[in-house]
């Protein structure tokens, strides 16, 4: 039977990585037929493909199944110089030092959410603890109104899911979208209104070399942003538990050596990022490893196989916190590298800072995990997890 | 292509840049000391700071987005700084060499 891969399957969801070793080792440059895309598996190819924006356009979509009219109107669907211009409004937010005076407030949030977890015997770790922490992370950051955080936490993950038949977004992925939108243009036009010391305020009044952004830009771009510090950091914090669960030694020098802590995030960005595939869209022929791919074509960076490439990463399948793995792709990397990978470290770092401290033993409860139907991210869609 | 790395211990490490990758990118992968380009690349850290020290006249310039950014380098900003997320090697004569600050962040 000749290979298959398809980014859509349940199988991938669970566990992409056999799969992924097969691509990068007999089929570096693949055709998926049921994606309808070319997979590239090894971490030199995705490293060229992400440096040259020229030819790997993200112009048509980031994601394996994109939002209806979202590319071409957000950080990550767009292209150098307005990609640029965009990105120069808004990152002056997200450098490292800007960050500083949100750690309090972020272990403030950290410690209010582990009161109710820390009297249970049995947990969810996302509804209970990382769901609640990023959204009221995010409310703080963006400045958003609270309204109702399990609501916006919900269309959030619902948006990034594909439906694993259609291969397509589905009705319910449609609808969360369209909510998310509302919830972001309420939120725009109230800051519009009254304007804060926050970055909507900032960005939605915003103007490059005169002009202002398009309202579709203002809008999806908060949108994009509402769903990334929601969806994306709540499902890497679900994977960093999931890791320490699975592995008890590197968890028990963690609770006794704190300072590990972003040794363990760097190590679990490499072993099994969220971020699992993104895609681009070629603007000419290439011919890479016997393939010729053309112009017009659209290739999946998968960010997670290049991650466990050997090629890079010696042992790549084991967890190893000593790793230090430097060049990971966990946040992608080249132009479109993660605008938000300052922020989510940070607040990763204090999250299991503060969980650790409340909960230093804990094992999974359930041997199979119920993933998330997503052709770009993985992560459970739910993480019991109980004291030992 | 070689590029010479001079860590901040002063320690010269010569590395092969594949094509199309960045400085940046050859020398995390190659566990160069002295970078931490805690962006992936996309210039928006200034942590992967460099001091050309050859080669910098057969460099394009800085576009505008890394020359903002060499504005919020931790080291001193020099006339040869650079971001090495930034450069990638040429087939110049000599070899381009680049000195890593002693801090990026």
């Amino acid at each position: 039977m000749s290979f298959a891969f398809d980014p859509f399957a349940a199988a991938v969801d669970a566990d992409p990585f056999p799969y992924y070793k097969i691509l990068r080792d007999e089929y570096p440059c693949f055709w998926s037929a049921e994606a309808g895309m070319w997979v590239l598996s090894r971490y030199a190819d995705i490293v060229v493909a992400l440096n040259d924006w020229q030819t790997y356009s993200s112009a048509q979509g980031n994601m394996m199944t994109e939002l209806p009219n979202r590319a071409g109107s957000t950080l990550g669907t767009t292209d150098p110089p307005r990609h640029d211009r965009l990105r120069g409004l808004i990152q002056h937010a997200f450098l490292k030092r800007n960050l500083e005076a949100m750690a309090e407030p972020m272990r403030a949030i950290a410690k209010m959410v582990l009161v109710a977890v820390r009297e249970r015997e049995q947990f969810d770790f996302l509804e209970d603890f990382s769901s609640k922490f990023t959204v009221r992370v995010l409310f703080a950051v963006l400045g958003l109104p609270l309204g109702d955080e399990k609501q916006v936490r919900d269309q959030a993950v619902l948006m990034v899911q594909s439906d694993p038949v259609t291969r397509q977004k589905g009705p319910a992925h449609l609808a969360a979208f369209a909510w998310m939108t509302d919830y972001a243009a309420k939120v725009i036009e109230e800051r519009r209104r009254q304007p804060q010391d926050d970055l909507i305020s900032l960005f939605s009044q915003a103007e490059i070399d005169g002009d202002k952004l398009a309202e579709r830009e203002v809008l999806l771009t908060t949108t994009t942003l509402i769903m990334a510090g929601i969806e994306s950091l709540g499902g890497f914090m679900a994977m960093l538990a999931l890791n320490l669960a699975d592995h008890a030694a590197a968890r028990r020098r963690l609770v006794a050596e704190p300072t590990l802590i972003p040794d363990a995030i760097e190590e679990s960005l490499r072993y099994n990022t969220s971020a699992q595939r993104f895609r681009r869209c070629l603007q000419r022929d290439v011919t890479l490893h016997g393939q010729t791919m053309r112009a017009g074509d659209f290739v999946c960076l998968a960010y997670g196989s290049g991650n466990r490439d050997e090629r890079q990463f010696p042992d790549p399948d084991s967890y190893d916190i000593d790793r230090k793995p430097k060049g990971h792709l966990g946040f992608g990397g080249g132009v479109h590298g993660c605008l938000g990978g300052a922020i989510a470290r940070m607040a990763c770092r204090i999250a299991f800072e503060e969980f650790l401290d409340a909960l230093p033993t804990f094992r999974r409860v359930e041997a199979q995990l119920p993933w998330m139907p997503s052709s770009t991210f993985r992560s459970p869609l739910r993480l019991q997890l109980a004291r030992t | 292509m070689i590029v010479i790395f001079i860590e901040p211990g002063g320690t010269r490490r010569e590395i092969e840049v594949p094509e199309g990758w960045t400085l940046m990118q050859a020398a995390t992968a190659n566990g160069v000391e002295g970078i931490e380009a805690e962006c992936g690349g996309s210039c928006a850290c200034a942590t992967c700071h460099c001091y050309v020290e050859q080669g910098l006249e057969r460099l394009p310039p800085p576009n505008e987005t890394e020359a903002a950014m060499l504005e919020n380098v931790a080291a001193e900003r020099q006339p040869n700084s650079r971001l090495s997320c930034q450069l990638k090697p040429d087939a110049g004569a000599a070899p381009l060499c680049v000195r890593l600050p002693w801090r990026q962040s």
